[in-house]
């Protein structure tokens, strides 16, 4: 089980320890660690594994926002189960206080102790759920800074233990105050997407979360059900979603927590076909590359594209690259990759992107291509075609407001050239 | 204020605070904060001990100012306590005597009304890791297991087994196990259980060793009512608890099929759960439970596909490795059945290269008739990628898959694309490949031999690259019209010729081409051997003057030994030996996965265990050294669950496993084999020209034994006759095997020794298992490699139940055994230990 966590700045210092169980580990195998990190990748540790084994202690890290959390275990345990907490830490943490970095970590740290001792007690994972913190530790919000002022009463700790930890439904308070009886369900979707150096879309596939934001009075009783629930191939649900109903006829059936949470998330795979088309063209002889991009509209989902950007890696081993576009703007970035920003495929015109790569002195071909990695965003539509066909919402004592929305955005997007 | 808002007090920044002079300041406002009223002393407290946590934090030594913490604790401020608590828990192991002073108020705050305040108090108390002052903390344990709040008793489950790490006698003596077990199965609430059933985990595990009675209670907690107490409950625990349950139904041994159907059913929605930990840990349940009928196994590898593809997928790039890891061991047991989605192994460029090059090696493995002409596709585009390790892999990666293939037409045309990219790595990884091919497929040698023939050797540098095509135009210089001549110029560059590898390599080229071609390589055959005379590296000055005497002596005789007629290699030595994956299988969900070895050859035996800790800086307390006794039995148990193959599974992977060995000792000296593999159909080469397989350094060790004196082989005196008989067929299966073991105590722990005649013959298990089994000792499981070689044996008296199960451990170097017999009758382990030991002196002297 984990014995001790820490929390270490991008320059490798100790934000916080908290040691868990009776066998101290010695803060000196953060010094190892961060040696292992300037070793292995230049001091970026996101980029390191996130297992790691050193001389004493098997370590366990998440990067977030530059702040690395940094479990170590001496005994053998289930790897994703410390990776899955240190990414609930880091969730929590950045749920309680509206971000995370370096210096906000610092500022709080005293927070930070406390939500960490509730989290985890004796090495194994205790309260994660972000309601039933939140009852024990006040998030330092304005609201309850204003009450502390007003009441001058000056704790951050709740003054009563949360009734969530005697219910059965142990992600929701049995009393939920002033709630505003809205409901939000939002459709979020990544599509990936793989196109290899003929043109041919190799993989095309899309992760959807359903989010729901609920503030319900009560225990209110969900459901909701999808017009065409056969599309998903694989899915997977918050504690809250009972399991009989989706079995028998894919419906969701839950008692939803109260404030953001993801009720599910799914995958659907063998997509046909992409809402744009990205077209790399690379020609290269006697000392240049000719490059050429061409970005348009394939399937039109109806609703419009934006955000659309398209970056490449520059070939190593260019001399010079003059690159320009037709429509929108083109940045040469610091780690020597090209980034298209196009925004909105203008009605009247094709964007394009073209220029010249002039290679190093004695070299007449290119022999590396670039993958070009496109972003976008669709705002109304989920790309899967999973659509909603109604949201019950029973045991509340007047009907609520339900809201609904979709978006789709390119997750991993790759045209190899 | 909330301890967020910036206060005054803290101008000079936590984050850097000034050491010593900060310290003795922070003591003095300490001091003169602790008799202070005034109403806004808490808030001025908080300040300074924000302060003093921060300097905690940033490495410095605060322990000086223990006192004056402890004076400032008396508060009834929550968060104050809370920072207080955090101070004293840090420091009262170094300052034992201090820490008295806390006990005081953590002892009132155990009994405060308001049940946080005892909780937290509860927890700190626990967290103190004084040993002598172990007495004030099980009375407000023993309450807290009692407290009408669910926090409180939460918080003292953990408790106990925490205090069992301070003091195991303390715990035990309060009863406070029994406590907790009662309490497990009848609180109300999920967490309190699940906390309980964590500590009794740990507690009991950890004394299984020293008392029958916790190894009873071991096994109760694996027994079906429990277990299926768990299971009915397993919607009402947290997410980190459920895993704790699935643990615990994954070491469950059902009696029957329908309670593997039965749990199966209960749980297969946890498949379906948002927490990455809960899946892997229910998929360890199915595949554990359904390891013995083959057909379920199957379907449950059907299904959890799809949850672990989109675990890969949809999770945080964190998790999605550890995933793949999994995902790969799975993948390499059975790829066939992963052979439809090879699609999601497909690399993309934002994956990091560790999570390409396990991608790469499951394509591999999936490759089969049906996709092999997309993955090869797929492959060859990485060849161009900027990542050059990755492209490395990837070409390699195509020539396994050629390797593996019976269609390789389309491969071998790609693979000579790649020759014709002329970028000097893909050129050189190609070749090593091609290489690899013609030894697979002779009947390709023309399609290749003309490709390779245009290759200037001057473009490549790297040796692997270079050996390979040297070895070509050695074997085919009848084909390649001017294998001479290319042959010479390299020669002639020998002093340039860094790597002695690729000089190895060309000594035996250009033999081959002697043969083949005399006339033409007569002067290149002089100059070479006389470079290789005065070489400085001992193999290649080895082998010239091996070539040398062999044509001096015949020249026939030398050419059946450089070009003896060669059958195709079908199989290749397979680098990791099925009998690991298997242990690497049994260990599903651990790191052992993501090492990809199993946990003994990365783990120390120290530091092996579930609740096996070591202290690696300080040892001081009394627990701690407890622990480190105590693991023993947990760990032999892990050890035999390794070890436990049947015997036949064994003798098959018992090959594997030498080959592998071996193939590490051709490495240096081979020069007409590639590296990592190794042929098995090529012995009359491998014999001839390698020295240095592990039986030649086994009979290079007897003959040390001898030069040292010890040569003489002793016959140990003959042990009295034996007043015990064995059963001549004994039958007792694996499983009972483990169980038995797990279970006695050790009767009998000595070392002896074989006759050296003994030891020199134990190349293999099968031969002392044979001859043991001759003495009506059977043998269960066997391991190792030379000269450490592993058994367990059992045997069962004559006309008696009993049986006496033996753990043997031999070094063939020294030829010496460790012998250690568990008996199910005691009084008769002397007797069998005689008779065993007198079977195992006499191994080898027949």
């Amino acid at each position: 089980m984990l014995q001790c966590i820490f929390l270490l700045s991008d320059s490798g210092e100790v934000m916080v320890e908290k040691q868990t169980t009776a066998h101290r580990v010695d803060r000196a195998i953060c010094g190892w660690f961060w040696d292992y990190v300037l070793a292995h990748a230049a001091g970026d540790a996101s980029k390191v594994l996130q297992v790691v084994v050193s001389p004493t202690h098997y370590l366990f890290q998440v990067c977030r926002n530059g702040v690395t959390f940094l479990a170590c275990t001496q005994v053998e345990m289930p790897p994703l189960m410390a990776i899955e907490f240190l990414s609930r830490v880091a969730d929590v943490l950045t749920d309680y206080l509206g971000d995370l970095n370096e210096d906000i970590i610092k500022d709080n740290f005293v927070l930070v102790y406390q939500i960490l001792d509730e989290m985890m007690d004796n090495g194994f994972p205790l309260t994660t759920e972000p309601n039933i913190l939140k009852d024990m530790i006040i998030p330092p919000n304005i609201v309850s800074k204003m009450l502390n002022v007003v009441t001058g009463k000056s704790s951050n700790l709740g003054n009563k233990l949360p009734d969530a930890t005697a219910s059965y439904v142990p992600w929701r308070t049995t009393v939920i105050k002033d709630a505003s009886n809205e409901v939000y369900v939002n459709i979020v979707e990544e599509l990936d997407a793989c196109v290899n150096r003929e043109g041919a879309l190799v993989k095309c596939e899309a992760y959807g979360k359903i989010q729901v934001n609920s503030s319900l009075p009560g225990v209110p009783e969900l459901t909701l059900s999808f017009a065409n629930p056969t599309i998903i191939n694989d899915v997977r649900f918050h504690p809250c979603v009972r399991f009989r109903p989706w079995e028998s006829s894919q419906i969701l059936s839950f008692v939803p927590p109260d404030g953001q949470f993801d009720l599910m998330s799914y995958r659907v795979k063998k997509l046909k076909t992409t809402p744009i088309y990205v077209k790399p063209q690379l020609t290269s002889d006697s000392g240049n590359c000719r490059v050429n991009v061409m970005v348009g509209i394939r399937n039109d989902p109806g609703k419009p594209i934006d955000s659309i950007t398209v970056q490449f890696p520059l070939p190593p081993l260019i001399a010079s690259a003059d690159l320009t576009a037709n429509y929108g703007t083109v940045d040469i970035l610091a780690d020597q990759t090209c980034l298209w920003t196009i925004g909105q495929i203008p009605k009247d015109k094709a964007p394009s992107l073209s220029g010249n790569l002039r290679l190093e002195e004695g070299l007449t071909h290119l022999h590396t291509f670039p993958t070009f990695q496109v972003k976008f965003r669709i705002m109304g539509v989920a790309l899967s075609g999973l659509q909603f066909d109604k949201l019950e919402v029973k045991n509340t004592p007047s009907a609520p407001y339900k809201g609904f929305r979709a978006q789709t955005r390119a997750g991993r997007y790759e045209v190899r050239s | 204020m909330a301890p967020t808002v910036p206060s005054p007090a803290k101008s000079a920044s936590p984050s850097q605070p000034s050491g010593k002079s900060e310290v003795a300041d922070l003591k003095q406002q300490l001091r003169h904060l602790a008799g202070s009223r005034a109403p806004d002393a808490d808030d001025q407290r908080r300040d300074v001990f924000k302060r003093v946590i921060s300097c905690m934090t940033a490495g410095i030594d605060v322990s000086a100012a223990f006192g004056e913490m402890v004076l400032c604790s008396a508060t009834s401020d929550v968060v104050l306590k809370k920072m207080c608590y955090l101070y004293v828990g840090v420091h009262a192991r170094n300052h034992p005597d201090l820490a008295l002073l806390t006990i005081n108020f953590l002892q009132r705050d155990c009994r405060d009304q308001d049940p946080t305040i005892r909780g937290l108090a509860l927890r700190s108390l626990c967290s103190l890791r004084v040993p002598n002052l172990v007495e004030y903390l099980v009375t407000p344990l023993a309450t807290g297991l009692k407290d009408p709040n669910v926090y409180v008793r939460m918080i003292a489950a953990v408790g106990a087994a925490k205090l069992y790490h301070i003091s195991a006698t303390a715990c035990l003596d309060a009863d406070l196990p029994a406590a907790l077990k009662a309490l497990m199965l009848s609180d109300p609430d999920a967490q309190v259980v699940a906390n309980c059933l964590h500590a009794l985990q740990e507690i009991w595990t950890l004394e299984a060793s020293n008392s029958e009675a916790a190894a009873r209670e071991i096994e109760t907690l694996y027994s079906k009512p429990v277990v299926f107490y768990f299971l009915n409950k397993i919607k009402e625990f947290s997410e980190w608890a459920q895993c704790l349950v699935l643990e615990l139904a994954s070491k469950f041994l059902p009696s029957d099929n329908n309670e593997i159907f039965d749990i199966m059913n209960l749980l297969e929605d946890r498949l379906q759960h948002a927490n990455g930990a809960v899946v892997l840990a229910t998929i360890k349940v199915f595949l554990h439970l359904t390891m013995s009928m083959t057909d379920v196994h199957q379907q449950v590898y059907e299904r959890i596909k799809a949850p672990l593809l989109t675990l890969v997928g949809a999770g945080s790039p964190e998790q999605s490795y550890s995933v793949l890891c999994h995902l790969h061991l799975l993948v390499m047991r059975a790829p066939m059945l992963f052979s439809s989605d090879y699609k999601s192994f497909y690399c993309q460029f934002s994956d990091p290269s560790y999570v390409k090059k396990l991608k790469l090696e499951m394509l591999t493995a999936i490759a089969n008739e049906s996709n092999t002409y997309e993955i090869v596709t797929e492959l060859c585009e990485y060849a161009g990628n900027v990542d050059v390790p990755i492209a490395r892999e990837s070409i390699r990666a195509v020539g396994k898959i050629a390797l593996q293939q019976y269609d390789v037409n389309a491969i071998v045309d790609r693979l000579l694309q790649f020759l014709e990219m002329d970028k000097d790595y893909v050129t050189a990884e190609t070749l090593v490949l091609v290489k690899d091919l013609l030894r697979k497929y002779p009947q390709w040698s023309h399609d290749c031999i003309a490709v390779v023939g245009n290759i200037s050797s001057k473009n490549i540098q790297e040796p692997k690259g270079k050996a390979a095509l040297i070895w070509m135009l050695g074997e085919y210089s009848q084909d390649m019209h001017d294998a001479p001549y290319i042959l010479e110029s390299l020669v002639e560059n020998w002093e340039e010729e860094h790597s002695p590898e690729v000089r190895l390599h060309l000594l035996t080229a250009v033999m081959k081409c002697f043969f083949k071609r005399p006339p033409e390589t007569q002067m290149a055959l002089g100059a070479t051997l006389a470079a290789g005379l005065s070489d400085t590296h001992q193999d290649v000055h080895d082998r010239a003057l091996f070539y040398y005497r062999l044509l001096q002596y015949d020249p026939a005789v030398a050419e059946c030994v450089v070009n003896p007629p060669k059958q195709a290699v079908s199989v290749f030595a397979d680098t990791q030996s099925t009998e690991i994956k298997d242990r690497i299988f049994d260990e599903f969900n651990s790191l052992t996965v993501v090492y990809q070895k199993p946990s003994y050859m990365f783990t120390d035996k120290e530091h092996r265990g579930p609740f096996e800790y070591s202290e690696d800086l300080t040892n001081l307390t009394v627990g701690a050294e407890a622990t480190e006794n105590v693991i023993s039995a947990q760990r032999y148990q892990e050890n035999d669950n390794d070890l436990l193959l049947s015997t036949s599974d064994k003798e098959d992977n018992g090959t594997a496993t030498n080959n592998g060995s071996s193939a590490s000792s051709y490495n240096a000296p081979s020069d007409l084999i590639g590296p990592p593999l190794l042929s098995s159909q090529t012995p009359s080469e491998t014999l001839l020209i390698n020295p240095g397989g592990p039986t030649n350094s086994l009979q290079s060790n007897f003959s040390l034994d001898d030069l040292l004196g010890l040569g003489a082989p002793e016959a140990p005196a003959a042990p009295p006759a034996p007043a015990l008989t064995l059963n001549s067929k004994p039958v007792l299966d694996p499983g009972t095997f483990q169980k038995k073991w797990g279970q006695l105590a050790l009767s009998l722990s000595q070392e002896c020794s074989l006759s050296l005649q003994g030891a020199a013959s134990l190349m293999n298990p099968q031969s002392l298992i044979r001859h043991m089994q001759s003495n009506f000792i059977q043998c269960i499981a066997s391991g190792g490699q030379p000269p450490n070689y592993k058994f367990f044996f059992y045997a069962q008296k004559d006309g008696a139940t009993v049986f006496f199960l033996v753990e043997c451990i031999i070094n063939t170097a020294s030829a010496k055994a460790q012998v250690k017999i568990k008996a199910d009758d005691g009084t008769a382990a002397d007797a069998f230990s005689a008779l065993f030991q007198s079977a195992l002196s006499k191994f080898g002297l027949s």
